[in-house]
């Protein structure tokens, strides 16, 4: 299960960390002890079908798509957390085989066991990935962490005690407390608000220029794709979702909020999404 | 209203409302409006004081005090019930686990969970010949069952996200039950165990009026001496002590409350 890729190294930064490979996913109906009706009839829902990418090392891709589209789905079995039907996913030259900690998730309900307090969580994570550990390493190396969500003294409160950009900032200490290559996040600022969610924007951004990662963005949001990534990649509406297009974001970093909306290049993508995201929209509100 | 006050005048309505209630009952049972001879509040009030200034006398199996025969069944009630907890929760989380261990066990759940524990009673003295281990046996069986569904039933029913975090840092099954899944179905475990001591002190008392010593058999014994105040008597202890029980478990399960 917990395969670690090995680490390719490689003068040229660009080759690519992530690919998947007609990828495919269709959810069967859970079979029943005992079933004589469906007997032999293995339909399902395809979630996502045909789905080929590569991801560069370090670059910062979104995911965006109608709701409803298969983009969890998606990230669900990058992260190893379901099994593909058909295809195969490569990571730094391996086909994965399960969830590993080379990958560090982040899911948009934060996802903290709240018995635990919030250095605690993070500690979890490092226990688990790193059983070698001494307990003052561990501690240690969970508190720089939380320096660096800026959660220090946070580290003693339990998260029914944090707001919820607290949370996904103690949620984003703990995936990167593991050291991974990778950073999955399922529309970590969904459940924000407006305000808390530009906050964590630039938060992440500053993050990830101190510590970088690939990282695969799930969003519905067209301007925090813009704001954050180097590629924004188009799904089509489900069932059967495929990749619809691949746009490559090519403004300056670092990224200025403010500055970027008036920029000509992401005023253009950002009509293009919104026409696509748009198109796709009405093909499933139509059709259901 | 202020809140000290309020706490005040909930303390006097209860005093108020017991004090009532005491005149009452002696009115009545004076009176003779019930029955005749019906223990009076007073005469009962004095019999509580006598047996509980001298609660732990021994002068043979029909003549304990009172706070021996409490302890007696509090000992088979915690052995029981403490053996049954012990067998439930391992068994619950790998019902809740299992879908296999799900459909092969739960027919007997399901069958067995309705049928009063006392019918278990004369399997037990058949099997063990011995009536304190008969009494322990039935405590037992009072009690797995609901420590054993509401386990089941937190494990199936956890929060996702856990077991995902869990399963994306790649932690192992032996991991993830005891890090994860336990701590996460506390409070389930908990209701369970609340549930289960309750029901376990109410069956104790009609287990020992057939085993001997015990609350319930002192009970039994004052039914035969036609003393009805000795068992208002008890009725109070039972109801005292299953309190106390009641509020020991509130209280773990507000330190293991989660809500967010």
């Amino acid at each position: 299960m917990n395969k670690k890729s090995s680490k390719i190294s490689t003068s040229n930064e660009n080759y690519s960390h992530l690919e998947l490979f007609n990828l495919g996913k269709i959810f069967f109906k859970e079979k029943k002890f005992i079933d004589f009706r469906s007997k032999g009839n293995r339909s399902g829902f395809e979630a996502i079908k045909d789905i080929n990418l590569k991801i560069e090392k370090n670059t910062f891709v979104s995911i965006i798509g109608p709701s409803g589209c298969g983009k969890s789905t998606l990230l669900n079995l990058i992260a190893g957390l379901q099994a593909p039907t058909s295809g195969k996913i490569v990571i730094d030259g391996q086909a994965i085989k399960g969830p590993g900690p080379d990958r560090g998730v982040i899911f948009q309900n934060y996802a903290l066991m709240p018995w635990l307090t919030t250095i605690q969580n993070i500690e979890f994570a490092l226990n688990t990935v790193f059983p070698a550990k001494t307990k003052a390493d561990v501690k240690e190396r969970a508190r720089k962490y939380l320096r660096m969500v800026g959660l220090e003294k946070a580290s003693n409160k339990f998260p029914k005690e944090l707001s919820g950009g607290m949370k996904q900032r103690v949620a984003i200490a703990r995936a990167l407390s593991i050291n991974p290559n990778m950073l999955l996040m399922d529309e970590p600022f969904g459940a924000l608000d407006a305000l808390t969610r530009s906050y964590l924007q630039d938060e992440l951004l500053s993050i990830w220029r101190k510590n970088k990662v690939t990282v695969v963005l799930i969003t519905h949001s067209i301007e925090e794709a813009l704001l954050l990534s180097d590629k924004i990649v188009l799904m089509s509406s489900g069932p059967s979702a495929i990749i619809s297009e691949e746009i490559s974001v090519d403004l300056e970093r670092p990224r200025d909020r403010e500055k970027i909306e008036q920029d000509p290049t992401y005023l253009k993508i950002k009509m293009r999404l919104e026409k696509h995201l748009l198109r796709e929209t009405r093909a499933v509100e139509e059709v259901t | 209203m202020n809140k000290a006050i309020s706490t005040r005048l909930t303390f006097a309505v209860a005093i108020l409302s017991l004090l009532i209630f005491i005149i009452l009952w002696q009115v009545i049972a004076q009176q003779g409006l019930l029955v005749k001879n019906f223990p009076g509040s007073f005469k009962t009030i004095g019999s509580l004081i006598w047996w509980v200034s001298d609660p732990f006398f021994d002068n043979g199996p029909n003549d304990l005090g009172i706070g021996t025969n409490l302890l007696i069944s509090l000992r088979r009630v915690l052995i029981g019930y403490s053996l049954a907890v012990l067998v439930a929760i391992p068994l619950g989380v790998l019902m809740g686990m299992s879908k296999l261990a799900q459909s092969s066990l739960n027919p007997y759940v399901q069958l067995l969970k309705p049928v009063s524990p006392l019918a278990w009673l004369p399997v037990g003295l058949f099997v063990f010949r011995n009536s304190e281990i008969t009494g322990i046996f039935v405590i037992f069986i009072t009690s797995i069952w609901p420590t054993l569904i509401n386990t089941a039933f937190g494990v199936a029913s956890i929060n996702p996200d856990y077991l995902r975090v869990s399963k994306s840092l790649g932690a192992s099954k032996s991991t993830t039950i005891r890090r994860v899944i336990l701590p996460a179905i506390m409070p389930n475990i908990l209701a369970g165990m609340r549930i289960s001591m309750g029901t376990a002190w109410l069956v104790i008392v009609a287990a020992e009026m057939l085993l001997g010593t015990g609350i319930g058999y002192f009970i039994w014994n004052e039914w035969n001496n036609l003393s009805l105040e000795n068992i208002f008597v008890a009725i109070i202890i039972i109801g005292f002590t299953g309190f106390i029980l009641d509020q020991f478990f509130g209280f773990l399960q507000d330190k293991f409350d989660y809500s967010i």
